[in-house]
């Protein structure tokens, strides 16, 4: 296959990447896909689908990413370990690159408690670390665990998450760490909405002598409303939402909220494109996808670069 | 009608630090009653043990009482609190075979004044009824 | 121990109706430990089992007995005398004991009284928690003697997520995050250094046998 990811092509030039997300719906119908995808070509150098995302069954992540990659999107897959055994999820990444798929994330997933089949079983025969390194190794040694060889290795640029703003916080540095050693080539961040914190844990990356070992993008969602930013302050796990930003969100009448919301979004943005160590910006917009063209306009990161 | 009139059996577990003088003050109830009132003295109130409890309906008992020191008195120092959890277990367990719970009652002695046995046991047979004989023992 | 909790009044009497002599055994083992099936337990549920009996007007015998273990074949025999007087066993052990009971006294019904839960430890008086979920592969000394499979809800062996905060897993708020655990154990220790390594996947064989899993010892064989 002659596809090659956009994102890594990006990323490897210099240039400050944007990646965006796009939410699966709760239903078979693929137009809904491709609609999320005209409105996020143009504004971005891939795009990342979420992985049956809080435990709540959608449209899979790799059948949304195939409908992107017919659009001539560059999608990210997603892959959540809570689900699948190791055969289903190796066999998944020879899938997608067969389907000319070239971007991989891969996490642990949230647990199966938080979504609409809390009675399942979840999954977890490997971590998401585990699942870096065996990503890796099918792609640099073409072999799968326990050593069988490939016929052909799948062609996967792969990535992994953090979450700056979980504890422990040295400690997360450390873990990154390990990520890289295990073989993740970039990191999406959990979103950020406080710098300074974000800043303290760059801080220990850059100690630990990850720059320039691993692409970071800094992960952005923007507030829709005051009610949102509390929500996720007080209900959703490792989220550090600072009093202040409630306080601007609240301080500005309902309607102009969203405005509000994406003024501080973008006001991270410029922040991200000055920190040592960051290559880019990841938009999470969930269900708010047609805001990632103003943004990227806005924070003047359109149209995006040639490569 | 009263507990006395309406023939009720009742069992009373009683903490006998809070009557020194138990063993003589029973004897003029158990002349007067026999069997229909029984006595169990206990170390501390703490020791009640649903099992306890459970024999004394299994044998006929319409009210189970569980007489505890007043708040802060034990002289083991939890003991009133035990008393308490152990008698809501065993209300738990009692209402799942349909037996209302309100047949095991709690009574803190208020703090101050000594009791004599014989004398509560009247008070408790002069309440008003508020069950009647076991379905265990009348159907 | 193993720990269980007693079915619920309701289950267990549709279990045991369509039977008029019962025998209830106990075992004094675990479920002793942990409140559900000692001696105390059966004798409060044979008490509950007889009074339902009389509120209903049913003739039944029920008879209590309870044995050290009920999950060695030495300690049932002790049911032999016993046992052809009753029509149904109603068992107060683990899933263990239960089924040891019946593989030697086939022919006899046997129904459990309780719901076996998991491996634990008594933490505090009436606190028990899961602390093993028998893997078979035990790790505890890499990570400082806090069980990833058992007390991380993701069973992560590069934790934590990125859904700890707090120490708190982000299942429960009363669940603490085994991952800050071992993290902090191996801090105060200085041997964070072993955590470093990427941890290969488990072997879950190991945990799932082919079927039930089984110990053999020659040198013990009779």
């Amino acid at each position: 296959m002659t596809t090659e990811s956009r994102l890594k092509k990006i990323l490897q030039s210099g240039k400050f990447a944007v990646t965006a997300e796009c939410g699966p719906p709760k239903g078979a119908d693929p137009e809904v896909v491709r609609n999320k995808g005209k409105i996020l070509k143009d504004y971005t150098d891939s795009v990342n689908v979420t992985d049956n995302q809080t435990g709540v069954v959608r449209l899979c992540s790799l059948a949304a990413c195939a409908l992107l990659r017919a659009e001539g999107i560059d999608p990210v897959l997603q892959m959540v370990t809570r689900d699948r055994n190791r055969i289903a999820l190796q066999s998944d990444v020879l899938g997608a690159s067969a389907l000319g798929i070239r971007n991989i994330l891969c996490l642990s997933g949230d647990h199966q408690s938080f979504g609409n089949q809390p009675e399942a079983k979840g999954v977890f025969d490997i971590d998401s670390i585990q699942f870096v390194k065996t990503v890796r190794t099918m792609r640099d040694a073409g072999e799968v665990i326990g050593g069988d060889k490939l016929a052909t290795p799948p062609q996967l640029f792969i990535g992994a998450v953090e979450n700056p703003f979980a504890d422990p916080l040295q400690y997360r540095a450390t873990r990154l760490a390990t990520k890289v050693d295990a073989g993740a080539e970039f990191i999406q961040t959990q979103c950020i909405y406080n710098i300074d914190r974000f800043k303290e844990w760059m801080g220990f990356v850059r100690d630990n002598g990850l720059e320039g070992k691993v692409f970071i993008l800094g992960g952005i969602t923007p507030l829709k409303s005051a009610r949102m930013a509390e929500y996720m302050a007080n209900n959703v796990a490792g989220m550090d939402v600072p009093d202040e930003i409630i306080r601007r969100m609240k301080s500005v009448p309902q309607k102009e909220q969203r405005q509000e919301g994406i003024r501080i979004a973008l006001e991270t943005i410029q922040a991200l494109q000055s920190i040592k160590g960051i290559h880019g910006v990841h938009i999470m917009a969930i269900e708010w996808e047609d805001v990632v063209p103003q943004i990227v306009q806005e924070a003047k990161l359109f149209p995006r670069p040639q490569v | 009608m009263d507990q006395k009139s309406a023939g009720l059996n009742l069992t009373i577990f009683f903490c006998q630090q809070s009557d020194p003088d138990q063993d003589a003050n029973r004897r003029s109830i158990e002349k007067e009653f026999g069997s229909r009132v029984r006595f169990f003295p206990l170390p501390c109130g703490g020791r009640i043990d649903s099992l306890h409890i459970m024999r004394a309906l299994e044998s006929g008992a319409d009210k189970v009482y569980v007489v505890t020191c007043p708040e802060g008195a034990c002289r083991y120092r939890e003991g009133n609190t035990r008393a308490q959890k152990r008698i809501a277990y065993t209300q738990k367990l009692i209402e799942e075979i349909n037996l209302e719970g309100e047949r095991i009652e709690l009574i803190t002695l208020p703090a101050g004044k000594p009791i004599a046995i014989d004398e509560l046991a009247r008070e408790l047979l002069a309440r008003e009824a508020s069950v009647g004989p076991s379905p265990v023992r009348v159907r | 121990m193993i720990t269980a909790e007693r079915k619920p009044i309701s289950e267990i009497k549709e279990m045991i109706a369509p039977y008029r002599k019962i025998l209830v055994v106990g075992c004094g083992s675990c479920v002793a430990e942990c409140a559900s099936g000692g001696e105390k337990e059966t004798g409060l549920l044979a008490s509950a089992i007889r009074m339902d009996a009389k509120s209903s007007g049913k003739d039944i015998e029920v008879r209590e007995m309870t044995l050290d273990r009920q999950c060695v074949y030495e300690f049932i025999d002790q049911l032999n005398d016993v046992i052809a007087d009753y029509d149904i066993v109603l068992s107060l052990g683990c899933g263990a004991g239960v089924q040891a009971v019946a593989e030697v006294f086939p022919k006899v019904h046997i129904v459990p009284a309780l719901n076996t839960t998991f491996i634990g430890q008594t933490k505090e008086a009436g606190l028990w928690i899961e602390n093993c979920r028998g893997c078979g592969d035990c790790k505890l000394g890499v990570f400082a003697a806090v069980c990833p499979v058992t007390r991380c809800a993701k069973g992560l062996f590069n934790g934590p997520c990125g859904g700890s905060k707090s120490d708190r897993c982000e299942v429960d708020p009363d669940v603490p995050c085994a991952w800050q655990q071992i993290v902090s154990r191996l801090q105060d220790r200085g041997r964070l250094d072993l955590l470093r390594k990427v941890h290969p996947p488990a072997d879950w064989s190991k945990q799932q046998g082919k079927g039930p899993r089984k110990i053999y010892r020659e040198d013990q064989r009779s």
